[in-house]
């Protein structure tokens, strides 16, 4: 398999020295797993693994049709069931309004949509929650679901975009209207005249499809009440635990340190856990209700088609390139389904809008985007929540590049900003670029697949054998590990037990960034120890604050605060070892925990154990005045986006008979700054690109005219399976960020290149036949519908 | 419903319960005999996470009932770890070469795959990708879940494949 | 996702089984591999208040031969059909439709029996049985009958078993010397139900077509035989065989319907493709088996 590897760090500048004193063992080392042993055994533990005494289990009862007035809701013959403790409607609920909405949202101008945690006397979606059982297992609140006397009288639903904004029939009657979020950026006179006089205007209207984030585990909570305490203590399938924390708190209007959440293992969650849901926030009411603890996991048919959906997005764009074919000017005009309750991170128009240049010197863009409501699961995070933009940008430079007859990877580079570009401030003034290789990785992933060879092969298989072989690329950067609000602090506890062992303390919700390995490395490094004896916990609000698990943030703003506080521990380290060696603190070393004066191979030392028995044990034997112990919380707050990037690069044979896709060869060039451990790093862009080529090629979440959901089965709702993807190979450029220990966010690049990457290489084998396709999926069914329309 | 007590053998250790016939294995594993590896990730049989080995044959634990396991010896992917605990060699494999992120898939995966190699113990790469297509994975693009198949073959033929470990850094 | 609560029966032998079934009518059904069976349940998209269990009915599993037939036991499971070395001699068509079905743990239960009385219309072994005039032997308290595929498939999820009746066996008729076969689909996935597949036999005598079968699945409700295809083969040169004019013909007797996966249209378009493709390969083998 083509490996390549460019290191960039001698271009770089501006950077923090890495690592003074230890001996970089661990960090940019495939260190194996920590969390693999529990996992590979069947030991984690996840959210349904927990049992508590007097445990009870709830049900929701969801509305089988899209929209419609509740006219008839009597619980009464579930309630007479054996077995059933409860059954809860609406009016059970004392919720107040506001409690659930993201923090992050709350800060940014609050909810967009009315949040009814159950039905009041209306539905809104199919799998809308109407009423709730509690039960004494699972079986037998399904049992009692079907007892609940229901009638809803059905409404013309609105199913979908072009529907919502006609306005017609309305998804939500307190707003009165189904559009939301507009933003608008008008094009100046300078840029109408770009797009109007140009040497070329391209414009096309580019669909992607519904897809939901389907993590193996489902959603799920344990939520206990202690009326005695007044504490709630939660088990939770989630990213965010002090997220959690809070709404909860808010919901119960109660302290903060009134709740407690934990938990060990999450079975992933790519966005749909980041934030507090509807149905988890009924089961946090409801614990206090109930006075046992509340158990509710989600079954996979609630997951489909009720938990959130994400990609349902429109976009008519206009690019205008001068004589030379660079682009001077862009312009979209974005449209999202917002489905009926977003949660979380809806409202994604705005970012794709602001994003529309990508790592093109492309002098001016505008855009427009707004958000629709309509009667279907609402829209949350998946995964790149905005990847939109690089969905239109790199279709429309392939377009553009067909339709003005230039090689796309030619048309790319005349574009393509350049090292020397660096920084580059955006059209909209509100970024900088900076420590990104969109062109050096262009350059390797066209080395590597072997662009000339494969236009030849190409050309020759179509000639001769009729073949219809293709080839995409994209080509992206990424505004990584944010630096707003919330998202641009993290703190750890880095802390030393008397013999000599490490334990971090992290407010991350892990959901499988192996972030007990990758952030024990950054400790171990700063620190001189051993990977193997710091111990990261993480996943408990019983940690400092953090914004959670997500946005690619981990790698920069987690690890700063764990670099941070091992530094400072490190130091007292080397006070107390100076004392009981009598040395110079300055010229000692630390390797695999033990302590030495540098240059010195045969002399004295100590060893950490030593040190700390002496900070907490022997503590007369600490310079006098030294406060006692070894241990120091530190923050890390973000001062600016790190820029990932790549480049990706397939080939594809489109079946003519059958409309079946099937790869070649999958390329990704990436730049992730300095890898912390290159196996999870490849681990995490192989994930994202098979998420990013379901969603062109076999994901696809489906409502009939009624607003039916047609694909609310593992069956139907096709998730990849180790047949259908292609085994991807990896280039690595490594661009150090400013960020302490030069990293940058990669969690969702996989996710974000690979759709259009995969549209562009069909869409490039369908050319050949002088076929054009702008919509995901591309299905064999939407496959064979365009290939019947070639002459 | 009445309640039917079974019997059953549950990585070895001799397990009794009384259920309701509609329990499911895979409940009756989880709540009853402490064999929380089964994952329910579908509960209809597509996705491969409570994948269990009854009377040595790979099924899905979601598709049956306690009851039809009476008297049946179960192994889960608990029970294919080695009695002083260390990984199986499915298991190690797994964490060589980076087949699992959350983990939720995991178990069933081993178990899975202990099965296919049972029956074919020198798999070429398009058998382990058929092989492996009835579990599904959302985490890991399967790219490491392929390299430790093949791994998993060549240790268990003798051969080894290279995977670079480096828990002790350099 | 967890199914009603239902009376569990687990009889040990045929006789038993028809019992209970006929004791308690239309609320009591078979639970063979309980592949489909219990993924209804759960979604509770179907509920019984008696299953009947057959898997300890040792009577329903084996295969043998009886005049010129191979006969299954309904309960024979899947994997065992398909890694049985005789069945591929002497029920090709059969051992090639086998890896199709589902993976390998779904086929380590999944019982020959459970996927024709299934008969769901994207099923392999329907569209096998009716391609090689299978006849399906069902037992009730009043005896034995045996019913052609032709007859027993019904409509979508319907077949000729009655209230009270059970699938017992399975009889595939074993073709003579100069017969091959090719069985081929095209799914969305790796074990995914199939979108549109095709069975196709061909026995030759001197060069000339004498027997020909062809059958769609997912092509319409049941499985569908391309009878006028079929007359039109007989006599034609098995070397010269125009296979796309064959499955042009042959496609013309099906009338499948859109879903979410593929339209009519296109599923046509496939079919006609997989029946080109599968003409092909049985004609070949079937001169090798000359
Ligand atoms: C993930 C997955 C993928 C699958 N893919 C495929 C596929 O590609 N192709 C395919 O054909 N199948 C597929 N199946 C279904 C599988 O093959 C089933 O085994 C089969 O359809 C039913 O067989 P069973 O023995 O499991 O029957 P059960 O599920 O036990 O029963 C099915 C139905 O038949 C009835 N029945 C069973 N036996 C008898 C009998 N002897 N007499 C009367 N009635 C009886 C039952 O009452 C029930 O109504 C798949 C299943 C799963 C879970
Ligand atoms: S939970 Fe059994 S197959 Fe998915
Ligand atoms: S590792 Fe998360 S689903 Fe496979």
């Amino acid at each position: 398999m083509a490996q390549a590897h460019v290191p960039m760090a001698d271009k770089h500048r501006d950077r923090a020295p890495l690592f003074e004193g230890t001996a970089a063992r661990f960090v940019g080392q495939k260190v194996l797993r920590k969390e693999d042993p529990r996992l590979v055994t069947g030991h984690g533990q996840y959210v349904d693994d927990i049992v508590l005494p007097g445990m009870v289990h709830a049900a929701f009862l969801r509305s089988n049709v899209a929209k419609g007035r509740i006219t008839k809701l009597d619980t009464s013959p579930a309630l007479a069931l054996d077995g059933v403790i409860a059954v809860y409607t609406h009016a059970d609920l004392r919720y107040v309004p506001g409690t659930i909405v993201a923090t992050m949202m709350q800060a940014m101008g609050g909810a967009a949509c009315p949040e009814n945690l159950l039905a009041t006397d209306d539905v809104r979606f199919v799998g809308d929650c109407i009423a709730v059982v509690v039960a004494e297992s699972r079986y037998i609140a399904e049992d009692a679901l079907e007892l609940i006397d229901l009638v809803v009288v059905a409404e013309t639903p609105v199913v979908n975009l072009e529907e919502a904004l006609t306005d017609t029939h309305i998804v939500h009657k307190e707003l009165g209207t189904n559009i939301t979020g507009t933003i608008d950026i008008p094009r100046d006179p300078h840029i109408e005249g770009l797009l109007t006089e140009s040497a070329h205007v391209v414009t096309a209207t580019f669909n992607q499809a519904r897809q939901t984030n389907s993590p193996m585990e489902t959603r799920g909570i344990v939520a206990s009440w202690d009326r005695f305490r007044g504490e709630l203590q939660l088990h939770m399938s989630n990213q965010n635990p002090h997220e959690m924390r809070r709404r909860a708190a808010d919901l119960l209007a109660v302290d903060e340190s009134k709740v407690h959440v934990a938990q060990q293992d999450v079975g992933g969650g790519f966005g749909q856990k980041m934030f507090m849901p509807r149905e988890e926030a009924v089961i946090v009411l409801l614990s206090r209700e109930v006075g046992r603890p509340l158990k509710w996991i989600e079954d996979r048919r609630e997951n489909l088609m009720a938990s959130n959906h994400a990609r349902r997005d429109r976009a008519t764009v206009t690019f205008a390139l001068d004589a030379d074919k660079k682009i001077v000017a862009g312009y979209v005009d974005i449209n999202e389904d917002a489905g009926a309750y977003p949660f979380g991170g809806a409202g994604a128009g705005a970012m794709a809008g602001m994003l529309l240049q990508g790592p093109y010197k492309l002098q001016r863009t505008a855009f427009k985007s707004y958000a629709v409501f309509t009667n279907t699961c609402g829209r949350a995070a998946y995964r790149g929540p905005w990847q939109f933009e690089s969905v239109i940008r790199e279709q429309m430079v392939e377009h553009v590049a067909r339709r003005i007859g230039i090689d796309p990877v030619e048309l790319r580079r005349r574009n393509v900003i350049q090292w020397e570009d660096l920084p580059w401030t955006t059209p909209m003034q509100v970024m900088v670029y900076d420590n990104m290789s969109p062109a050096e990785t262009l350059d390797q992933a066209v080395e590597m697949i072997g662009y000339e060879a494969f236009r030849a092969e190409q050309k020759r298989a179509f000639e001769e054998e009729g073949r219809l072989l293709g080839i995409g690329f994209s080509l992206y950067i990424e505004p990584s590990a944010q630096n707003m609000g919330a998202l641009a602090t993290e703190g750890a506890t880095v802390q030393i037990s008397g013999t000599g062992k490490v334990d971090v303390f992290m407010g991350t919700g892990s959901h499988g960034q192996s972030i007990e390995t990758t952030m024990a490395q950054i400790v171990a490094e700063e620190l001189g120890v051993h990977v193997d004896d710091v111990e990261v916990h993480q996943g408990d609000s019983n940690t400092p604050f953090g914004g959670g698990t997500g946005g690619s943030r981990t790698a920069s703003i987690v690890s700063g605060a764990g670099r941070a506080a091992a530094i400072q521990v490190r130091q007292k380290v080397f006070q107390i070892a100076a004392h009981l060696l009598e040395a110079n603190p300055d010229d000692l070393e630390i390797d695999s925990s033990v302590i030495s004066v540098k240059g010195t191979p045969a002399g004295k030392t100590v060893t950490l154990a030593q040190v700390s028995h002496t900070a907490l044990y022997a503590t007369e034997g600490l310079p006098p005045g030294m406060e006692t112990g070894l241990e120091a919380t530190a923050r890390h707050r973000q001062e600016a986006v790190t820029w990932s990037n790549a480049c990706h690069v397939c080939t594809v044979e489109i079946n003519r008979n059958t409309g079946a896709v099937s790869f070649a060869r999958y390329i990704v060039s990436e730049d992730c700054g300095l890898m912390i451990n290159p196996m999870v790093v490849e681990g995490q862009v192989a994930g994202g690109v098979v998420q990013g080529i379901a969603g062109v090629l076999y994901e696809d979440f489906r409502y009939d005219a009624d607003g039916n959901p047609l694909t609310t089965t593992f069956m139907d709702y096709l998730l990849p399976t180790a047949a259908e993807v292609p085994i991807i190979e990896h280039g690595h450029i490594e661009t150090p960020s400013n960020t302490p220990g030069g990293y940058k966010g990669m969690g969702e690049g996989g996710a974000i290149g690979a759709p259009p990457c995969v549209f562009n290489a069909v869409a490039d084998a369908l050319w050949l036949l002088g076929v054009e396709v702008f919509d995901h999926p591309l299905g064999p069914n939407e496959i064979l519908d365009a290939l019947a329309t070639a002459g | 419903m009445s309640e039917v007590t079974v019997h059953m053998s549950v990585n070895g250790t001799a397990r009794r319960g009384r259920v309701e016939p509609r329990k499911t294995l895979a409940d009756f594993l989880r709540e009853d005999c402490v064999a929380t590896s089964v994952h329910l990730a579908c509960e209809h049989g597509v996705c491969g996470a409570c994948t269990v080995i009854v009377d040595g044959v790979a099924s899905r634990s979601c598709l049956m009932f306690a009851v039809q396991a009476d008297g049946a010896s179960i192994t889960t992917a608990e029970g294919l770890a080695n009695p002083d605990g260390s990984l199986g060699i499915v298991q190690d494999a797994f964490r060589q070469c980076h087949g699992l992120q959350c983990g939720f898939c995991t178990p069933g995966f081993v178990v899975s795959v202990t099965a296919f190699l049972q029956e074919n113990a020198d798999p070429s790469l398009e058998e382990i990708r058929e092989g492996i297509a009835g579990n599904l994975c959302r985490c890991t693009g399967y790219q490491g879940i392929i390299k430790a198949v093949q791994h998993a073959a060549a240790t268990m033929a003798g051969t080894p494949t290279a995977m670079t470990t480096s828990t002790e850094g350099n | 996702m967890k199914p009603a609560p239902f009376e569990y029966h687990a009889p040990e032998t045929i006789a038993d089984a028809v019992g209970l079934l006929a004791q308690h009518g239309d609320d009591a059904k078979p639970l063979a591999g309980g592949q489909s069976l219990v993924p209804l349940l759960s979604l509770r998209l179907t509920r019984f208040d008696h299953l009947v269990d057959l898997n300890k009915i040792g009577a329903l599993s084996g295969i043998s031969r009886d005049n010129g037939h191979v006969v299954i036991g309904a309960m024979t499971r899947h994997r065992a059909v398909e890694l049985d070395p005789s069945i591929a001699t002497s029920v090709p068509m059969l051992a090639a439709a086998m890896p199709w079905i589902g993976h390998f743990q779904i086929r380590n239960r999944g019982t020959i029996g459970g996927s024709i009385a299934h008969a769901d219309p994207a099923a392999e072994l329907p569209a096998v049985a009716a391609a090689l005039d299978a006849e399906l032997e069902i037992t009730s308290k009043s005896g034995v009958r045996r019913v052609a595929a032709a007859d027993f498939f019904q409509g979508t999820f319907m077949t000729a078993i009655d209230t009270g009746e059970l699938l017992t066996a399975a009889r595939f008729p074993v073709w003579g010397k100069g017969s091959g076969f090719a069985f081929t689909e095209f799914a969305r996935r790796s074990g995914d139900f199939a979108i549109a597949g095709v069975g196709v036999g061909l026995e030759a005598t001197g060069g000339k077509i004498t027997r020909a079968a062809i059958a769609f699945m997912g092509m319409g409700p049941v499985p569908v035989r391309a009878t006028d295809a079929e007359k039109a083969l007989l006599g034609v040169s098995i070397a010269s065989l125009d296979a796309a004019a064959v499955a042009r013909v042959a496609v013309g007797a099906t009338d499948p319907t859109g879903d979410v996966h593929a339209s009519a249209a296109n599923r046509t378009k496939i079919a006609t493709h997989l029946a080109e493709q599968a003409l092909t390969r049985a004609a070949s083998n079937a001169a090798a088996n000359a």
